[in-house]
């Protein structure tokens, strides 16, 4: 299957790249989503819609950027995943970006949690307390020092 | 909507398995119990808003191409 993205062109997807999202996402429309890499070196991917070619979100592994980061997925949520343990759970936060570096924010306190074997998605609201919708994203490394992500989910790759 | 009044100490049922008691009045502030089934999720209301509104800022992001360390591939943006 394909997404004619709006944002990105023709985008090839195979069938175990489309996660299901039951509940969608918080306040956006929409149940099917994949994630889309521009390169292979990149910290960042996109978690683009199947159903509507006009809207993705840049997501990051929160851990690249706050080594300290803790997820903590409530019981009701996992259920809905169908996840039995931490090990099956890719974690993703969505990213704000803008114009310039220092004014990316990212979500550490609303995460995205993937089951990849399962294809499900979900975001949730961390049960580690204390962290932002909007935390700084370069507040602790800076670019140069951010490794590539490595995800744990297929991801279709994007040439453009 | 359903506007009702209640005094310190009073419930409120939704149906059989939820039940909200105003447990302390103060001020501008109203301390709140809430009893109910662990699958249903409670949150303060302006949280939810404020995800909703990141995650339809970030879906509007005028962005292209986001930013990738230089080094490991070709130096083709300072950005």
């Amino acid at each position: 299957m394909h997404i004619e993205s709006t944002r990105f062109g023709t985008i090839e997807l195979s069938d175990d790249a489309v996660l299901e999202f039951r509940d969608g996402l918080i306040g956006l429309p929409g149940k099917r989503w994949a994630l889309i890499a521009q390169s292979d070196d990149t910290p960042f991917y996109w978690l683009h819609s199947v159903d509507d070619p006009s809207l993705a979100l840049p997501v990051t592994s929160p851990w690249l950027f706050f080594p300290d980061y803790e997820a903590r997925v409530a019981d009701d949520d996992a259920a809905a995943l169908e996840l039995d343990g931490p090990e099956e759970a890719s974690i993703f936060c969505v990213v704000r970006a803008a114009s310039r570096l220092e004014d990316f924010t990212v979500n550490l306190l609303a995460p995205v949690v993937i089951h990849a074997a399962k294809r499900l998605g979900r975001q949730v609201i961390n049960e580690a307390g204390g962290y932002s919708v909007r935390a700084p994203l370069f507040a602790e490394v800076e670019l140069q020092q951010v490794e590539p992500a490595s995800p744990g989910v297929p991801v279709a790759a994007w040439a453009g | 909507m359903l506007v009702i009044t209640r005094k310190a100490g009073e419930r409120i049922c939704l149906g059989d398995e939820i039940t909200i008691t105003v447990m302390e009045i103060s001020g501008s502030s109203v301390r709140i119990g809430i009893d109910a089934p662990s699958d249903v999720p409670i949150y303060r209301h302006e949280i939810w808003e404020s995800i909703k509104e990141e995650n339809r800022a970030a879906a509007q992001a005028n962005v292209q191409r986001l930013p990738t360390p230089r080094g490991r591939s070709h130096d083709t943006s300072s950005t």
